[in-house]
């Protein structure tokens, strides 16, 4: 076991700094780039198929390398502020070897279905299903969409802006478990 | 059909590790496929402690949301308050004074210790090393006295406000807390007499559950789970925060990535918490503890009763809200379990419009399905309690 | 019983035995699904020691135990679960709701919470406490000694039934296709706002 010491590390301030400024050459055509209130990256897709070409485009590109998927999650856009579509999808990606943030966004339109990343991280799989469950957002090529948080046969996504707070649909029993190829067992 | 030919006897018996279970913290379902011992697939199930609480974010005003955050990891509640207070304070571009960082840092050091008593105090009494659980936790009630001392309350504090904190340190913590830092290094010094070198505990721990450094990388797993898998990550160190960069501490990396590093990991890092506790004891400046910002600062009380104005702008804090600008952030600390994050979208006004919590337990959940197959049920119940899964943080 | 309605000594020393040895030795079956379950940890653990008042084994199996103490948020998705655990708990049973989650559904008034276990079996004890503290469990249990000592004959529950409790955790209730027994809609809200003059 060893132990690494501390050494003051505010240089990834400065690399913060210089990412925007090369995402801006690299990958502004065509995309907002912006800050957000804490002075991080914000990188605005044009497209689902777009925003995984992102995804795979950082996490190769030797000066970026955000090999690590922080978070992945969703908001309701229904009063238009962020756009004209309904959904915005938000990737969180970091990198291990500088230290950096980036966060890339995606509008999706209610029936639109986003491109799913689980064969770049395989992490996204539950995070994807969880945005599934609570929002609606379909996601193409995921290996098994299905409710996470809520029960099975619940109707509705919750984390939607009309969804009332309060309105609950118990269930009688506990739903059987899909496992693996043996579905019926 | 081969998998039948070779074992006369059907394999397919199906357990349900299920949601009600003595080794499960909380509840979590796991329904596995084993053949004899060996689990051959298996399944995990959330969602039975799903409380809404990111809705709730949206309902609620700032100040009425902290109390949820609590809920969310609550065997270390003031590292989940910090981190939010430090989340609405990154969106409105406020920075809290010396005083309030100092002893910011020692609650967050404070939950990391708690933290990981109560995870190996778990893993052990899984394993049936019942002495350790009952050694461990009269340190957790130790520390609970001092942080009932803080502010009232032992496990759901609500601590930290949006600009400071609710209350100052009591008369008399320093010594208090002098006196917690020199006593517990030989109750950790106990335990691993107790356990590191005890041939039941590694023959049970070690090469099991291993996490290796590919599967961190895909499965996003940070915290100890990572650092015992190899990985040099550590948020303190890495993206400071507060007053980290003065502190003087290790980051504690393993190898290993199976049970027993993770355990080896985090009885270290209780060593290195106690190290910075010392430092920040020493350090700690006479200041004021509130931020001078009349958009959060919640006044005196004596003022309160006293002055019309001052009145009328508590009043004000609490029933309408503080007003926070547009934008959004995403602040993440180095929890005791991993990145503890927050992503607050915020319209303008009192109420958020979405509230993101990135939890750690999420992802390790969903590495533990991987790697239980192909183990023993006994190794998959060890490998649970290392990886420390809180249920209020997984289902939120 | 004799003819002024008094019992004879010998079944009445029986019951009181009966009653003395039940309260004192009410072993828990331990339901920790939350925040309040890291205190019911701590009551049980060596400071505030739950032993000494007879809780000596902590069986994690329902058919063993005859108290069920019920800390933490029960939600619909776990509804059933502890309907099952309570139904495989053999006579006398007493249930003890612990902390404000379990009693009426705490600070969660949510989609996905239920709001207090009594919806689906009948409570003893309510413990309130956010989480409450080790010494309230306490309370809590010297308060249902002293309640078996009053009548060890407990009457039967009337209300929830277990009917009561399926239905409350069922939506198929009627036969002509209603979803639920209420969906609260935006339309709902806004009309009970309007009636309460709030628009």
């Amino acid at each position: 076991m060893k132990t690494s010491s501390v050494s003051p590390n505010a240089k990834y301030l400065a690399t913060q700094m210089a990412l925007t400024e090369y995402l801006k050459t690299q990958f502004g055509t065509g995309r907002k780039i912006e800050l957000d209130n804490f002075e991080e990256v914000i990188v605005w897709a044009k497209d689902p198929a777009d925003a995984k070409r992102c995804v795979k485009d950082f996490m190769t590109d030797k000066n970026i390398q955000m090999d690590f998927l922080s978070d992945l999650t969703a908001y309701d856009n229904k009063d238009g502020e962020d756009g004209d579509k309904r959904f915005v999808l938000v990737y969180q990606l970091f990198s291990r070897t500088f230290h950096t943030r980036i966060r890339l966004k995606c509008l999706l339109d209610e029936n639109e279905s986003a491109l799913t990343i689980v064969d770049l991280f395989a992490g996204a799989n539950w995070l994807e299903r969880e945005v599934y469950d609570m929002f609606g957002i379909d996601f193409k090529g995921h290996p098994n969409l299905r409710r996470i948080m809520m029960d099975e046969r619940f109707t509705g996504h919750p984390l939607r802006k009309e969804y009332p707070m309060k309105q609950r649909e118990p269930f009688k029993d506990n739903i059987r478990l899909h496992l693996g190829a043996n579905e019926d067992k | 059909m081969e998998n039948q030919q070779q074992d006369l006897y059907n394999p397919n018996v199906l357990i349900n590790i299920g949601p009600n279970h003595p080794a499960t913290h909380g509840t979590l379902r796991v329904m596995c496929r084993i053949n004899g011992e060996v689990i051959e697939d298996a399944n995990c199930e959330i969602g039975y402690l799903h409380r809404a609480i990111e809705k709730l974010g949206e309902e609620k005003t700032y100040h009425q949301w902290m109390v949820y955050t609590d809920r969310l990891n609550y065997c270390s509640a003031l590292n989940n308050n910090i981190t939010y207070a430090m989340t609405v304070e990154n969106l409105m571009k406020i920075s809290p004074t010396d005083r309030c960082m100092y002893i910011r840092v020692v609650c967050m050091e404070l939950s990391r210790i708690i933290d990981h008593i109560v995870c190996i105090a778990a893993n052990a009494l899984d394993l049936g090393a019942m002495t350790v659980f009952f050694l461990l936790i009269h340190w957790r009630e130790e520390a609970y006295t001092m942080i009932e001392s803080m502010c009232g309350m032992r496990l759901t504090t609500t601590y930290a406000r949006i600009g400071g904190m609710s209350y100052d340190l009591p008369d008399g913590f320093a010594q208090r807390l002098k006196k917690f830092c020199d006593e517990i290094p030989k109750a950790i010094d106990e335990i691993e007499g107790l356990l590191t070198g005890n041939r039941i505990w590694i023959d049970r721990t070690k090469n099991v559950g291993v996490i290796t450094k590919e599967d961190c990388a895909q499965f996003s797993v940070t915290g100890p789970c990572a650092r015992a898998s190899g990985i040099d990550m550590d948020l303190r160190r890495d993206r400071p925060y507060y007053i980290y960069p003065e502190l003087d501490f290790d980051v504690v990396v393993g190898s290993g990535g199976d049970v027993y590093d993770r355990y080896l990991v985090r009885m270290e890092e209780m060593r290195q918490s106690v190290r910075i506790l010392k430092q920040c004891n020493e350090k700690m400046p006479n200041g004021p503890l509130w931020v001078d910002d009349k958009r959060v600062l919640i006044p005196n009380k004596l003022d309160v009763y006293t002055k019309m104005e001052v009145l009328i702008h508590h009043f004000k804090i609490f029933m309408e809200g503080i007003d926070v600008p547009k934008g959004e952030a995403y602040t993440c600390t180095e929890g005791p379990n991993g990145e503890v994050g927050f992503y607050i979208v915020s319209r303008g006004g009192p109420k958020a419009w979405r509230i993101r919590v990135k939890s750690p337990s999420f992802t390790h959940f969903q590495v533990f399905e991987k790697t239980i197959k192909g183990g023993k049920i006994p190794d998959a119940i060890a490998h649970l309690g290392s990886v420390n899964i809180i249920a209020g943080e997984l289902d939120r | 019983m004799g003819k002024d309605g008094s019992s004879f000594f010998f079944t009445t020393m029986l019951e009181e035995t009966a009653k003395w040895a039940q309260k004192n030795s009410l072993w828990p079956m331990t339901f920790g699904t939350s925040c309040c379950g890291i205190e019911m940890m701590s009551t049980i653990s060596s400071t505030y020691d739950l032993a000494r008042f007879g809780a000596e084994v902590v069986r994690f199996s329902p058919r063993q135990a005859d108290l069920l103490i019920v800390a933490g948020t029960i939600t619909t998705k776990m509804a059933p679960v502890l309907r099952t655990i309570y139904d495989q708990m053999l006579e006398p049973k007493w249930v003890i709701a612990m902390g404000a989650c379990s009693s009426s559904g705490g600070i969660f008034d949510t989609y996905s919470v239920l709001q207090g276990i009594d919806e689906i079996m009948p409570v003893d004890v309510y413990v309130p406490g956010c989480p409450p503290i080790p010494e309230g469990l306490i309370h809590a249990i010297l308060h249902l000694q002293k309640q078996i000592d009053k009548s060890l004959e407990r009457k039967p529950a009337e209300k929830p039934t277990f009917e009561d409790s399926q239905n409350a955790m069922s939506y198929r209730k009627s036969v002509d296709g209603v979803k639920a027994n209420f969906i609260i809609t935006p339309e709902y809200v806004n009309e009970q706002k309007n009636l309460r003059g709030e628009k």
